[in-house]
C-alpha cells in the first residue's frame, strides 16, 4: 500500500468512525444530556445551577485544551494563563471602556488568541518536553505581568463589583452559556472531523510524515493553537461573569492542574472525554466538598493513577485508539526505517 | 550613575546564589541526559529535602546532621519515584508526555500530603551553621551563603568524580549515549535509571535542606527553585552538566543584579524572557548536547 493510499484510508475510516459517534448511541446520550441541561433551571436550586454553570464553562476550557494537547499533541501549560487573559480582557473592556458584555466576550477570546501568538511562533518549533517547559515559562510570565502591571489589571486585588450580564438574571445567563458552549463544541467537533482535524492527528502521531505528505504543519499548529487559546479566553470571560470576580489566582498553575486533570481523567484526545472528565471531576469535587479539604491532593492522585493504570481515561475506548494507531503505524514505520538507515 | 561597588557586590552575591542554584539544576539535567525524561517532581524533591532535614534536626538536635538526613531520605524517594512511577511510563509510545503528567501528579500529591500533615501547618526553618557577616575590603559576605556555596561545590565535585571515574558513572554515560548498546554490553539499565533518579533527587533534597535557614520550608517552596532550574537547564543545554553549571552562575548573577534595580516579579520575567530568547537563538544552549 502506498503512503498516499494509506493516508486516504485513514481519512475515510476516521471520518466514518466520527460520524458513527455522532449518530450512534453516543449521539443519543448526548441528545438526552442536552434535554437535561435545558431543563436544569426548572429543577435545580440556585447553588446546583451555579455548579452546572461551572461544569459548562470548564467543558469549554478543557475541550479547547484537549484540542491542543489531545489532537495536535501540543502539550501546552499556558492554557490557564490564557483563560485568565480572556477573563481580564473581557472584564476590562466591559468595565473600563463600556463595551457591551457580549462584544467584550468576543474581545476576550480574540485577545487570548493574540496572546498565544508570541508564545507559539517560537515555541512551535519545539516539541514534547521543550514545548512544555517554554509554555510553562510563558504562563509564569503572564501571571507575573498581571500582578505587576497594576494600572491595567488592578494587581493582586483584581476586579470585582462589575456589572453582571443580563442585569443579573441567572437563568438567562445560564441559557446563554449553555447555547454558547454548545455552539462552540459543535464548531470544535466540525473542525476535528474536517481535513484540519485529521492533519492535527497526523501531526500528533508523526509530524515528519505529515510534513512530507505536503502539509504545512507549522501553519496548522499555529492556527490550532490560536483557536484553542481563543476558546480558552471565551471560557475565561464566561467564568468572570459567572463568579463576578477575577484576580491573579485564575492564571495560576493550580488552575492548569485542574484543567489537565479533567482532560486526562476524561480521556485525552477524545471529544467526549473532555466533557465526561469535567462532569466527573467537578461532580466528585462537589460531593467531596466539606468531606475532604485536600482537593488538590485528590486531583494529583487521580492524575498519577489514571496515567499509570488507565492512560486512555474514561472515554478512551482502546479499540478506537488501536484502530487509529494501526493506521498511523503503517506510515510511521516507513519513515522510522529510513531514519535507521540514514544512521 | 550606577554604583559600581553595589553592582560588584551583587555579582558576588549572584555567584554564591548560582552555586546553590546549580545544585538543583544539575539534578534536572542529569535525569534528562540519562533517561530523556523531564522530572516535574524535582521541586517537590527540593521541598521534601527541606522537611527531611528539618525532621532530622528535630530528632537529633544537630543541624549538621540535617544534610545527610535529607540526602538519604530524598535519595530513596527518588529511587521509589523511578520504580513506582517513571518505570511504568518509560516504554510507552508517549513516554515523554506520560512522564510529565505522572511526575507532575506526584509533585502535587507530595506537596498536599505535607500541607495536610501537621508538618505543613507553619513555616519551618533550620538554624544557621555559620552565623555572621564577613567584611572583605568594601564588600560584605553573609557567612552562611559562603558556606552553602562551598557545600554545593563539594557535592557537585563529588558528582563529577562519580560520573567521570567510577564504573557507575561510566554505566550512566553509556546508557545516556545508547541504551540498547549499553544493555548489550551488560549494563543493567533499569538499575542505572533508578540510581540516576536517586542521585538527582538527592541533589535537590540537599539543596532544600541547605537553603532552609535562608528561605524557610513550606509545602510549595519547591516550585520557585524548580522554575529557576528550568531556566538554567535550558540556557545551559539540556543534558549538559558543565553547561548547566556555567548557566547557573550566569543566572545567579543576572538575578542578583536585576533584583537590585527592579522588583522580584520583573526579575523573574526577565529571566524567563532570557530563556525564551536562548531557546529561539540557540535551542541547544551553552552545553549544546541535546538531540531532541
Amino acid at each position: 500500500m502506498s503512503l498516499a493510499e494509506s493516508l486516504r484510508l485513514t481519512v475515510s475510516r476516521t471520518q466514518t468512525r466520527l460520524k458513527e459517534d455522532l449518530v450512534g448511541p453516543k449521539g443519543i446520550i448526548a441528545a438526552f444530556g442536552i434535554l437535561l441541561a435545558l431543563a436544569a433551571p426548572f429543577v435545580l436550586r440556585e447553588f446546583q445551577l451555579s455548579v452546572t454553570l461551572q461544569i459548562l464553562i470548564f467543558i469549554l476550557a478543557v475541550s479547547s485544551w484537549n484540542l491542543l494537547a489531545g489532537y495536535f499533541g501540543m502539550f501546552s501549560f499556558t492554557h490557564a494563563a490564557l483563560y485568565g487573559v480572556g477573563a481580564y480582557a473581557t472584564v476590562i473592556s466591559a468595565a473600563e471602556f463600556g463595551i457591551p458584555p457580549l462584544v467584550a466576550l468576543a474581545i476576550g477570546g480574540l485577545v487570548a488568541g493574540l496572546f498565544s501568538l508570541p508564545i507559539t511562533i517560537p515555541a512551535l518549533r519545539l516539541s514534547g518536553s521543550y514545548l512544555a517547559m517554554v509554555t510553562l515559562a510563558f504562563a509564569e510570565i503572564i501571571h507575573l505581568a498581571v500582578i505587576t502591571f497594576r494600572d491595567v489589571t488592578n494587581g493582586p486585588t483584581g476586579y470585582t463589583g462589575f456589572a453582571p450580564m443580563f442585569g443579573g438574571d441567572r437563568v438567562t445567563f445560564y441559557y446563554f452559556v449553555l447555547v454558547l458552549v454548545f455552539v462552540l463544541l459543535i464548531v470544535q467537533y466540525a473542525l476535528l472531523v474536517s481535513r484540519f482535524g485529521l492533519i492535527a492527528r497526523a501531526i500528533r502521531e508523526a509530524e515528519d510524515a505529515a510534513q512530507m505528505l505536503g502539509n504545512d504543519t507549522y501553519r496548522h499548529k499555529l492556527v490550532g493553537f490560536f483557536i484553542g487559546s481563543a476558546l480558552a479566553g471565551v471560557a475565561g470571560g464566561l467564568q468572570a461573569y459567572n463568579i463576578l470576580i477575577i484576580s491573579p489566582p485564575m492564571l495560576e498553575l493550580n488552575q492548569m492542574i485542574q484543567f489537565m486533570a479533567m482532560s486526562i481523567i476524561g480521556g485525552l484526545g477524545t471529544f467526549s472525554g473532555a466533557i465526561l472528565g469535567v462532569i466527573a471531576v467537578v461532580g466528585v469535587a462537589e460531593l467531596l466538598r466539606g468531606v475532604i479539604e485536600q482537593r488538590l491532593l485528590i486531583w494529583g492522585l487521580l492524575l498519577m493513577l489514571i496515567i499509570l493504570f488507565f492512560p486512555d481515561g474514561i472515554a478512551g475506548s482502546t479499540t478506537q485508539r488501536d484502530i487509529l494507531k494501526q493506521q498511523f503505524d503503517g506510515f510511521t514505520d516507513l519513515f522510522g526505517d529510513t531514519k535507521e538507515r540514514d544512521k | 550613575m550606577v554604583d559600581l561597588l553595589l553592582v560588584l557586590q551583587q555579582i558576588f552575591n549572584g555567584i554564591l546564589f548560582g552555586g546553590q542554584l546549580a545544585l538543583v539544576a544539575v539534578g534536572l539535567t542529569l535525569i534528562w541526559g540519562v533517561t530523556r525524561i523531564l522530572n516535574f517532581a524535582h521541586g517537590a524533591m527540593f521541598m521534601m529535602g527541606g522537611y527531611a532535614g528539618f525532621l532530622t534536626f528535630e530528632l537529633t538536635g544537630n543541624a549538621l546532621l540535617a544534610l545527610p538526613g535529607a540526602v538519604l531520605v530524598v535519595f530513596v524517594l527518588g529511587m521509589v519515584t523511578e520504580f513506582g512511577v517513571v518505570r511504568r511510563l518509560r516504554d510507552r509510545d508517549n513516554a515523554e508526555f506520560a512522564a510529565i503528567i505522572g511526575t507532575f501528579g506526584l509533585a502535587v500529591v507530595l506537596e498536599n500530603i505535607i500541607r495536610g500533615s501537621p508538618l505543613g501547618s507553619t513555616r519551618r526553618t533550620l538554624p544557621t551553621i555559620v552565623p555572621g557577616v564577613w567584611e572583605v575590603g568594601p564588600f560584605f559576605f553573609v557567612a552562611e551563603q559562603v558556606y552553602l556555596f562551598v557545600v554545593a561545590l563539594v557535592a557537585l565535585g563529588l558528582l563529577f568524580a562519580i560520573i567521570k571515574y567510577t564504573r557507575l558513572g561510566m554505566a550512566m554515560r553509556a546508557v545516556a549515549q545508547d541504551q540498547n548498546t549499553a544493555k548489550l554490553m551488560g549494563v543493567r539499565s533499569d538499575r542505572i535509571y533508578a540510581i540516576t533518579f536517586g542521585i538527582s533527587a538527592a541533589l535537590a533534597g540537599l539543596a532544600g535542606a541547605l537553603l532552609a535557614p535562608i528561605f524557610n520550608i513550606y509545602p510549595s517552596v519547591g516550585w520557585q527553585p524548580f522554575l529557576l532550574a528550568f531556566i538554567v537547564v535550558i540556557i545551559g543545554g539540556l543534558g549538559s552538566v558543565r553547561g548547566t553549571l556555567i548557566a547557573a552562575l550566569l543566572i545567579g548573577v543576572l538575578r542578583s543584579v536585576s533584583l537590585t534595580f527592579t522588583s522580584s516579579q520583573q526579575t523573574s520575567m526577565l529571566l524567563f524572557l532570557a530563556m525564551i530568547v536562548i531557546l529561539i537563538v540557540k535551542p541547544t544552549g551553552i552545553g549544546g548536547v541535546i538531540d531532541g
